[in-house]
C-alpha cells in the first residue's frame, strides 16, 4: 500500500487544512475498498502495476485536491476584459511611443540607435503590468465592482457611435483655430528678407519663400475641408484621401523645413559677430535635431489617416465597419463629395 | 488540434455540463438510504451512472454543507466509514426536483 500512502500524501498537500483529514480519510476508505474488491475478484495481492492503474484513473493529486476548493481568481471573469483592455492600453501606450521615437532617430539621425534601452523598457513594461495587475485585485476584493454593477443606468450608456460622422464642434475648432493660426502665420512670417524682432535682425534663407506658400496653401486646404465636413458631417473616401494627401505633403514640407537651415544669420547691436554666427548656427542645428520628433508625430497622423480610408473602403465593401462603432445607414456617404 | 479531437473535446465539455445537475439528483435520490460513498458510487454504477470518486467526494461535501445530507463516521467491517443520508431539508429538494426534472424531460423529448 506504499504507492497508495505516498499518493494520498500528494493530495493532502494541496487540500484546505481544517478538511484535509476528513477528506483523506474518506478518499483513502474508498480507494482500499476498490483495491480490496479487485484482490478478492482476482484471489492475490494487486502488484503495484495494477494499483497504479487504479490511482492513474482517480486523477492527478492536484487535480483531485483542487475539485475540493472553491474557485479561486485573482480578476473574475467580469473585471477580467476591462483589466486585459487597460493592460494592453497601458503597455501600447508605453512600448509603441519608444518604438517610434527610436525608429525616427534611425532613420534621421544613426548615431542615435542606441536611444531605446531595452532594459529600461522591460522594467518599465513589467511596472505597468505589475502596477494595474495589483490595483484590479484590489477592486476585485472590495464592494467597487458590485457597486458599480447595481448602480448602472441605461440612460447614462454613451450614445451610439458612427466612427465616419465628422462633429460639428471639431470642424467648427478646426476652422476657428486655424484661421486664428493662419492670420498670425501670416502676419509673423511673411516672406521678407529680414525680420526686425525686440532688437534682433533676423535673416531668413530666400526658399523660405516655397515652404511659406505651399504651408499657407495646404492651411486654406485645411480649412476648406473642414468647412465641407460641417455641412456634410460623415467622412467620404475621396475627402479622407484628400486630408492623406494634404497631411502627407505637409509632413513632408515640415520634415524638409527642420533640415532646411532657414536661419542665414542675426544680428544685434548688443552681440558681437562671431558670437551672433555661433547663435545661428546653434539654432539651426536645435531646429533640425527636433525632425525625429516631427517624423514621430507625422506618422501618428498619417496613420489615423490611412486607418480612415481603410474604415471607410470596408464600410463600402462589406457594409461593415471596423471596430465596434454600429453602421448608420442613413450615412450619406455612397455619393463621396 | 485536429477538427475530429475539437470536435470530441467540445462533446466531452457539453456532456459534462449536461451530467453536472443531473448527478446532484442520482445523488440525493440514491441517499434516501443511508450509504457510504463506495457502495454510493457502485448503486449508481450499477444503474448505469458512472461516477469517480474524485467528483463524487466534494459534490457529497457540497451537498452537506447546503443542507441537504447529513454525515456520520462509524466503523463497518473494522473500518471507518463515512455514511450519508438525506437530512428533512434534501427530502424536499429532492421532491422538488425530482419534479422538474420530469418537467424538464417531457419538455425536451418533445422537442428533440
Amino acid at each position: 500500500m506504499e504507492l497508495l500512502d505516498r499518493y494520498l500524501q500528494a493530495i493532502e498537500f494541496w487540500l484546505p487544512k481544517r478538511q484535509r483529514q476528513d477528506i483523506i480519510a474518506e478518499l483513502s476508505e474508498d480507494l482500499r475498498s476498490q483495491i480490496e474488491e479487485k484482490e478478492t475478484e482476482l484471489g492475490r495481492k494487486l502488484e503495484d502495476t495494477e494499483v497504479e492503474a487504479i490511482l492513474k484513473r482517480c486523477g492527478a493529486p492536484l487535480e483531485v485536491a483542487s475539485r475540493y476548493r472553491p474557485q479561486q481568481y485573482l480578476i473574475g471573469p467580469t473585471l477580467f476584459p476591462i483589466y486585459r483592455f487597460v493592460l494592453a492600453v497601458l503597455l501600447i501606450g508605453c512600448v509603441v511611443p519608444r518604438f517610434l521615437i527610436w525608429l525616427a532617430f534611425l532613420l534621421a539621425d544613426p548615431a542615435h540607435r542606441g536611444y531605446l534601452h531595452m532594459e529600461n523598457l522591460w522594467v518599465t513594461v513589467l511596472y505597468f503590468a505589475f502596477i494595474t495587475t495589483l490595483a484590479f485585485a484590489i477592486v476585485e476584493r472590495s464592494g467597487v465592482k458590485l457597486q458599480a454593477l447595481n448602480t448602472w443606468n441605461p440612460r447614462k450608456l454613451p450614445p451610439v457611435r458612427d466612427p465616419n460622422r465628422i462633429s460639428r464642434f471639431g470642424s467648427l475648432f478646426e476652422i476657428g483655430a486655424a484661421m486664428v493660426f493662419n492670420v498670425w502665420f501670416a502676419g509673423i512670417f511673411w516672406p521678407r528678407p529680414a525680420v526686425d524682432f525686440y532688437g534682433l535682425r533676423i535673416t531668413i534663407a530666400p526658399v523660405w519663400q516655397v515652404f511659406f506658400w505651399s504651408f499657407l496653401f495646404l492651411a486654406v486646404a485645411n480649412v476648406a475641408i473642414a468647412g465641407v465636413n460641417l455641412f456634410r458631417p460623415y467622412w467620404t473616401p475621396r475627402r479622407a484621401g484628400l486630408r492623406l494627401l494634404f497631411d502627407g505633403v505637409g509632413a513632408g514640407l515640415f520634415c524638409g523645413l527642420l533640415k532646411a537651415h532657414l536661419l542665414v544669420g542675426i544680428s544685434a547691436s548688443s552681440i558681437p559677430a562671431a558670437k551672433a554666427i555661433e547663435l545661428t548656427n546653434l539654432i539651426n542645428t536645435w531646429i533640425a535635431r527636433m525632425l525625429p520628433w516631427a517624423i514621430v508625430t507625422m506618422l501618428v497622423i498619417l496613420s489615423f489617416d490611412v486607418y480612415r480610408i481603410m474604415r471607410l473602403r470596408c464600410v463600402h465593401l462589406h457594409g461593415g465597419s471596423i471596430g465596434p462603432a454600429v453602421k448608420d445607414l442613413s450615412s450619406p456617404m455612397v455619393n463621396g463629395n | 488540434m485536429s477538427p475530429s479531437n475539437g470536435n470530441h473535446d467540445l462533446f466531452e465539455n457539453l456532456r459534462l455540463e449536461l451530467r453536472r445537475g443531473c448527478l446532484s439528483l442520482a445523488v440525493l435520490s440514491q441517499l434516501r438510504t443511508e450509504r457510504y460513498g463506495y457502495t454510493l458510487r457502485k448503486a449508481l454504477a450499477e444503474q448505469g451512472l458512472e461516477i469517480d470518486e474524485g467528483t463524487l467526494y466534494p459534490l457529497l461535501r457540497r451537498l452537506e454543507s447546503q443542507g441537504l445530507l447529513t454525515s456520520v463516521w462509524r466503523e463497518e467491517e473494522k473500518r471507518n466509514k463515512r455514511f450519508y443520508r438525506l437530512s428533512p431539508e434534501g427530502k424536499l429538494m429532492l421532491k422538488q426536483l425530482g419534479a422538474e426534472w420530469q418537467r424538464i424531460n417531457s419538455s425536451l423529448n418533445g422537442i428533440l
